[in-house]
């Protein structure tokens, strides 16, 4: 097989050459989502010699998928959809690198995804998956390229594309419903158009060659063949920085912990049990490393704690308590939970241990 | 006269992806809408709107014009 003239088609065009495959050689793409969108994208990515594809997907083909993600096997029904696409991949073009995720995009590994790629795919079947990608995409500065279907119908745009209108300036209200395939129904072909729509948009971007559906939607149906474009312009209500993407979707949880299970510790130095009720609430918990702030006065005391140590938060029954680790995690406590029940369930303890 | 396009799920409460509308007296964009939203109640169905192929805020107080077509834009969830 002559490796060099595997792109020979398309360095012919005066449009990409040899200077632009080397373009898309060096180019890295994640890609959201094996479904159908993703399934007609990935092909030609790869075909075309992107370098790296990224592929993010939990799912197992399912035998239902097949009519429209056509690059499974019958025979692969029950396996992994990044593994089996990355077969597939592997077989057209072995000069790519593919880099499977068996995940769940989440607010805690999308930065940390999206920092390795230059563009960023949505390929997904969910409108809350969409507010996370787009938002993961602004807080990281990379290009999303957003296709979705309803029925015969399908929509493609690019968001923050050189700093664009992004996918909250067209969609600003969050709390939307809209029907996914499984729901409404769909044929391959309409995915199929879609997804390649979306393939050709990162293509284009790689190669600087022609329009960016920036600050445009276009709206396609397949039983009309027709299709509208729709200008949008970019509201600066919907920045979303890193900080506000942590505050929104990697907000910390409280941790609850029993007292049993920490009872060991509880003459270690390195910990100390915080008890956040007012000094006249009973009963009276006495431990060596106690101290006693209530939850009122605890942030204007915050400097007197050590943010190093261990923090065992607990209050009369372990609801102020939760409010008091948050305030912790606020101030960069390194560790600090709250005790399930608190001090009416930790008096019981203390009791028993003592017979 | 003014057409007003329809799209995905609005299409489906609509039951036609397409109507001219007549108006005589000053039509406003939120008038159309609220209109609209009367005849065909899309309850809790999220939309943008373009008016001449241009998404505008549903608030904005636009006059429409002769000629002009309206489309209600839903966002699509399949992939």
């Amino acid at each position: 097989m002559k490796e060099s003239s595997r792109y020979n088609r398309q360095t012919i065009l005066p449009e990409i050459g040899e200077e632009g495959q080397q373009k898309l050689l060096k180019s890295k793409v994640l890609v959201i989502g094996a479904g159908g969108l993703g399934t007609a994208i990935l092909p030609y990515l790869a075909g075309a010699g992107v370098g790296e594809i990224g592929i993010v997907d939990d799912d197992v083909i399912d035998v239902s998928n097949l009519h429209r993600q056509v690059i499974y096997k019958t025979s692969a029904v029950g396996k992994s959809k990044v593994e089996e696409a990355k077969l597939m991949i592997s077989e057209l073009n072995p000069e790519i690198k593919v880099n499977t995720f068996s995940e769940k995009l989440s607010g805690k590994n999308a930065i940390s995804l999206f920092e390795k790629y230059d563009i960023i795919v949505d390929a997904t079947d969910n409108i809350s998956i969409k507010y996370l990608i787009n938002d993961a995409c602004l807080a990281t500065d990379k290009p999303m390229v957003y296709g979705s279907i309803f029925r015969f119908q399908g929509q493609v745009s690019v968001f923050n594309y050189q700093n664009g209108p992004t996918y909250r300036c067209l969609y600003p209200d969050e709390n939307s419903n809209a029907l996914n395939c499984e729901d409404a129904g769909v044929i391959g072909i309409s995915v199929g158009i879609i997804g390649m729509f979306q393939a050709n948009e990162v293509l284009k971007m790689i190669l600087g060659i022609g329009e960016v559906l920036s600050g445009k939607i276009l709206v396609y149906n397949t039983l009309k063949n027709e299709q509208q474009k729709y200008d949008f312009d970019k509201s600066d209500a919907q920045n979303i920085s890193r900080e506000s993407f942590e505050e929104k979707y990697n907000k910390a949880e409280v941790e609850e912990i029993s007292f049993e299970s920490i009872f060991e510790e509880i003459d270690d130095d390195n910990v100390l049990f915080l008890d956040v009720r007012n000094e006249d609430e009973l009963p009276k918990i006495s431990l060596k490393n106690k101290v006693q702030i209530p939850l009122i006065n605890l942030e204007s005391e915050i400097e007197k704690l050590n943010k190093d140590q261990i923090f065992y938060v607990f209050c009369q029954s372990g609801i102020r308590s939760k409010i008091a680790v948050e305030l912790l995690q606020k101030y960069q406590f390194k560790s600090a939970k709250s005790i399930a029940g608190g001090a009416l369930t930790m008096k019981n303890i203390l009791k028993e241990e003592k017979i | 006269m003014i057409e007003v396009k329809y799209f995905g799920a609005v299409a489906e409460k609509t039951k036609c992806e397409f109507e001219k509308l007549s108006f005589s007296e000053e039509l406003s964009l939120q008038k159309l809408l609220q209109d609209l939203n009367g005849k065909y109640d899309f309850e809790s169905l999220t939309f943008s709107v373009a008016v001449n192929q241009k998404i505008v805020s549903k608030a904005s107080d636009y006059t429409l014009q002769t000629s002009d077509v309206v489309a209600l834009l839903p966002p699509f969830a399949g992939g």
